[in-house]
């Protein structure tokens, strides 16, 4: 009975997501999953850790590069594809994050973009003999459909990646509720503390850091699937706000905000684009709007309505298990 | 029994600590025995909390060593003291305040029992450990059960040193250092905080660092009084009488008085 109350939120959640694709176009949905799960990663890493990332664009480019050269070069199968770009993030993530997660706040934030541009200008520049510059690597003609789900077909590509994200959500979920999650929160706010009660901060942070940008690689890695195309655009750092946008957007460290911060991002990016060229000032406005008027983001400050709305609980302090 | 026969837990060998032009720790020898309660006195900018700092390793000495049960652990990260039984707590309160108070216990709980290792932290659940009847029965005890569930930033200051210190005794070390455990709180809590010490006094060796003998009175077996990075005096209550002690804690200069009286004497006489 516990496991099932403690399930029936996300299931909803994806319930929900899925009904909304017999009514919203599949592009639409099927971008909205993927930019959840790159945001899942960015959302563990600020609201569990307190690590702003503006270089997260360079994972999700690990992620979709590593897919892509697999698809490009060597074979065919998209499920392979996917698990190489996993590899690629989790690999890049073990070998750099010792480096990395010594540093705090805004050095953390800038050592990240400088790994973004990094990246950016290596795809579109230096390593153009492999990654085809500009140009991009083209491969959607060289995937091969899959047994069971097709992921060529992107009405079953959309479910498949529904299945990744709830799966990743549920993960997530789970390490909230870990020791490690505490660990997690704790070395966010008071790291002198958890050392004098003999935990090792940068073991804790080092793994945040490699789960979280694995995620994002994951996100990469789909993208390179989803499009059958990638290109140095994907790393760039005129994108790095974007993941932090969605995750502030959504609620800092809830568990649905990074879904509901895609769908919100991705709708007015959609809905503001057809009407308004420059979209993008448009959007910047709006999220200053709401960042000031709702600080907890849409989720943060949804949720404890919701909560009350449908179990009518009573108004007591905040306590620490609310979702 | 004498001092002396006791096993030494901590023991610092000729440590020494510079910030700059001020030497706040200057070759301070000092042991503590098993399973007593011992204080470190003195005015604010003695050195107490520097030479505490070095004991527990947030400083490392410039010279000198740190032996705890004989072995050397002056260059031991905080983490392996805490293996070996040394728990700490700060001046100020410090705590995990966007935790509950429940997780907060557990995670003290939790290092006692089972290995710091990422394998550990991720195969167990906060939510098992929270029904775990030593955390329990500790909420109990502390008076901390009506706001288990609370968020640690939403508690009093009392509330909170009384949470601090509940998870330092469910760590279950064998050395508990207190630093400053009674700042700020109102009299009514200082009576809580030393009864729950109390409770802990022939079960752990503990040593508070404190800055108002009012406080501690009568609770301490054993004290050193530090001033300007010294000890300058070692035993029982009566060592506050010590005319060096009662200058630098006191501000009361015997010897000043008793020139004065000595000239008020001899002008009687004049």
């Amino acid at each position: 009975m516990n496991a099932l109350k403690w399930w029936w939120g996300i299931l909803l959640a994806f319930a929900l997501l899925g009904v909304s694709r017999t009514f919203l176009p599949l592009p639409f949905m099927n971008e909205v999953v993927i930019f959840s799960i790159y945001a899942m990663g960015c959302n563990f890493l600020i609201g569990r850790v307190g690590y702003i990332s503006f270089g997260q664009p360079a994972y999700l480019a690990f992620g979709a590069y590593a897919c892509a050269f697999y698809l490009f070069y060597f074979g065919t199968n998209p499920l392979v594809g996917i698990m190489v770009g996993v590899l690629g993030g989790l690999v890049v993530s073990l070998v750099i994050g010792p480096l990395f997660v010594r540093l705090r706040s805004d050095y953390f934030a800038m050592v990240n973009l400088a790994l973004a541009v990094i990246v950016f200008y290596l795809t579109q520049k230096v390593l153009v003999d492999i990654t085809k510059g500009d140009n991009g690597l083209w491969f959607m003609t060289r995937i091969t459909s899959t047994p069971g789900l097709d992921l060529t077909i992107p009405g079953q590509f959309f479910i498949f990646a529904l299945i990744v994200a709830l799966a990743v959500c549920a993960f997530y979920k789970y390490l909230d509720d870990s020791i490690y999650g505490a660990c997690c929160l704790a070395t966010k706010i008071n790291e002198n503390k958890l050392q004098f009660l003999g935990y090792d901060n940068f073991s804790i942070r080092l793994l945040a850091f490699v789960i979280a940008n694995t995620t994002t690689a994951l996100a990469g890695a789909m993208y390179a699937v989803y499009l059958g195309f990638v290109s140095p655009e994907m790393a760039s750092p005129s994108r790095a706000a974007d993941p932090v946008i969605v995750t502030l957007l959504g609620g800092v460290g809830t568990l649905f905000g990074p879904i509901v911060g895609a769908i919100a991002y991705t709708g007015m990016k959609d809905v503001i684009s057809k009407l308004i060229g420059n979209w993008e000032l448009f959007i910047g406005f709006l999220l200053v709007f709401i960042m000031l008027v709702a600080d907890q983001g849409i989720w943060g400050t949804l949720a404890p309505l919701l909560e009350k709305l449908l179990w009518r609980r009573k108004a007591t302090l905040p306590v620490a298990t609310k979702r | 029994m004498s001092p002396d026969k006791r096993t030494v837990v901590i023991k610092a060998e000729g440590v020494s600590k510079r910030f700059g032009t001020v030497q706040a720790v200057d070759q301070v020898d000092y042991q503590l025995y098993e399973n007593e309660v011992a204080g470190i006195l003195g005015s604010n900018g003695a050195g107490k909390t520097t030479f505490f700092n070095l004991l527990t390793g947030y400083y490392l000495p410039d010279e000198g060593r740190i032996l705890y049960q004989g072995q050397d652990v002056t260059r031991m990260t905080p983490q392996q003291r805490v293996s070996l039984g040394m728990m700490r707590s700060f001046q100020l309160t410090s705590t995990f305040d966007n935790l509950s108070v429940i997780d907060n216990l557990v995670l003290a709980f939790f290092r006692a029992h089972k290995s710091a290792s990422l394998w550990q932290l991720l195969i167990n659940t906060c939510r098992k450990h929270r029904k775990d009847e030593k955390i329990l029965a500790t909420l109990a005890s502390f008076d901390l059960e009506r706001v288990a569930d609370r968020l640690v930033k939403h508690l009093g200051l009392g509330e909170k040193r009384r949470m601090e210190i509940a998870m330092e005794i469910l760590a279950e070390p064998k050395v508990l250092l207190l630093d400053e455990p009674l700042a700020g709180l109102a009299e009514s809590e200082i009576k809580g905080v030393l009864d729950i010490l109390r409770q802990q006094v022939g079960k752990q060796t503990i040593l508070i660092v404190e800055h108002k003998i009012s406080h501690v009175q009568d609770f301490l077996q054993r004290l050193i009084v530090m001033h300007e990075g010294r000890i300058i005096a070692e035993g029982g209550y009566e060592c506050l009488q010590n005319p060096e002690v009662r200058k630098s804690y006191w501000q009361i200069d015997d010897s000043a008085s008793e020139s004065a009286s000595a000239s008020a004497d001899a002008g009687e006489v004049s």
